[in-house]
């Protein structure tokens, strides 16, 4: 299985389309648009890569991610803020507890779940915003190993959760309910199948298999749900100094991947032998 | 005659003393080497060693080298605050070395064996490598080689292993014999107030 760069997507400037100082996380929707939190706010592009739409959040989004009927949650400090598919604010999630940094947001059948960065757990709440129960905090070290300071996780078609659990080096699967169902991933230095350095993989896309971006030297991989590497999607791709670079899957199997230091979005499509 | 005393003066001597009191013996070695005025410490955002964005496979030992002291006066010192306690740190093992039967490294990258590391808090009996750990630097072993530093540098690791001038081991020359051979002009003067400020003085006097 291998992957060719297709297409660049961004940049960093102040031009409309570009991001000054930050892309912080990735979402793309059934229609192919790809939803980027950066800088100040959400900035949509189209699926061939134009600007279509952008507005500004209330505080720099951490993470952003559409939901089924297309609302777009954003990703905060100390709150979710939800938007209409046009932009327009619909509700603010606050919780100085719950919610302390929410780098991660994905939804299951009838709830909301926010990766939690300041406590290390992923929070279940109902759509309305009421909370359920945590994730991933039911063990001795009281959550996922994250020193590289973002929790970052996906959903698959049947709900269940994979989070990237770096310091661990290690992607775990749960249950909404928080039941642990297992994992994948060992550390490695040199074999491109394990995950190298102090804590990786720090980011995580799931479709019909599970993709990974790790740090130190950035590199974007694609698993079986077995464990099995798959493919190097890229690795010369991406600023050395890379690190926490979102990454989401659109329907056809292209890979999307933040460059956070070149601030732009590299997309990348399975080769068809 | 001599100048009045303020009540300013006053308090801020009382606070001085409170600090030089707190600090203990490595406070006096810093004053007596200063002369009252300025030490030599290494700047980490110069450094190549720490610096992000320096790319290259080696470590730079000048401050190993050029020091006038037989062991370095410049040694490595972990700022607890920012370190990420990871169960694989790349300062501690050579990340490259085999795998061994328990997931973990097989060597460890200090050259002298300057880092130990203990376990914190409850190990999990079916993972018991992966845990938080924290690091202590044994600055006797340690001749600043900056080894440790460079692979603790972000992106790698989180930057919290750095090198730092120690005054109760440094001489004070009027021209440090590193800062005229770093290429990164990386040693610095810097007052001695400025140096009794730095949290990581105490732990040359613990």
């Amino acid at each position: 299985m291998e992957y060719r760069q297709t297409r660049v997507i961004g940049g960093k400037g102040n031009a409309p389309g570009q991001f000054a100082t930050s892309l912080r996380s990735l979402a793309v929707d059934a229609h192919g648009q790809v939803f980027a939190a950066g800088d100040s706010g959400i900035t949509i592009f189209d699926a061939a890569g134009r600007v279509k739409r952008r507005w500004s959040t209330s505080r720099p989004p951490l993470s952003v991610a559409i939901a089924g009927d297309g609302g777009v949650y954003a990703g905060e400090l100390r709150q979710i803020e939800i938007f209409s598919s046009a932009g327009k604010l619909v509700n603010t999630w606050k919780d100085e507890t719950l919610l302390g940094r929410v780098t991660a947001i994905g939804f299951v059948q009838d709830g909301v779940l926010a990766g939690d960065a300041a406590d290390r757990a992923i929070r279940h709440f109902d759509r309305n915003g009421k909370f359920r129960n945590h994730i991933g905090k039911d063990n001795p070290v009281n959550g996922l190993l994250i020193p590289n300071g973002v929790v970052d996780f996906a959903v698959d078609a049947h709900g269940v959760i994979h989070a990237a659990n770096p310091g661990k080096h290690r992607v775990e699967s749960y249950r909404p309910t928080g039941e642990l169902l297992g994992h994948i991933g060992r550390f490695h230095g040199t074999d491109p199948a394990g995950f190298g350095g102090c804590c990786n993989p720090t980011n995580v896309a799931v479709r019909d298999r599970i993709y990974v971006t790790e740090k130190g030297g950035p590199r974007a991989k694609v698993y079986d749900f077995s464990g099995n590497l798959q493919a190097v999607i890229a690795s010369e791709a991406f600023d050395p100094n890379c690190k926490n670079m979102s990454v989401a899957v659109d329907g056809r199997g292209a890979v999307y991947v933040a460059d956070t230091v070149k601030l732009n979005i590299l997309v990348f499509e399975p080769v068809t032998v | 005659m001599s100048e009045p005393v303020t009540r300013r003066d006053l308090l801020h001597n009382v606070v001085r003393g409170s600090v030089l009191a707190t600090l203990g013996g490595g406070a006096i070695f810093l004053v007596q080497k200063a002369h009252g005025q300025v030490v030599w410490q290494v700047d980490a955002s110069r450094c190549s060693n720490s610096r992000l964005g320096e790319a290259g496979p080696e470590n730079c030992k000048l401050c190993t080298t050029e020091c006038v002291v037989a062991l370095s006066a410049v040694r490595a010192v972990n700022e607890h605050s920012k370190c990420g306690r990871c169960a694989i740190c790349p300062a501690y093992f050579n990340i490259t070395s085999a795998v061994d039967e328990k997931g973990l490294p097989s060597e460890k990258k200090c050259p002298r064996d300057a880092i130990t590391r203990k376990p914190i808090g409850r190990a999990d009996p079916e993972d018991p490598a992966n845990n938080f750990y924290e690091y202590i630097i044994d600055e006797e072993k340690c001749d600043g080689c900056g080894k440790c530093v460079m692979q603790c540098r972000e992106p790698l690791g989180l930057g919290s292993i750095v090198l730092r001038v120690r005054y109760d081991k440094c001489v004070n020359c009027n021209k440090c014999a590193i800062s005229r051979a770093c290429p990164k002009d990386a040693l610095m003067q810097i007052p001695v107030e400025q140096a009794l400020q730095a949290p990581e003085i105490r732990h040359s006097t613990e």
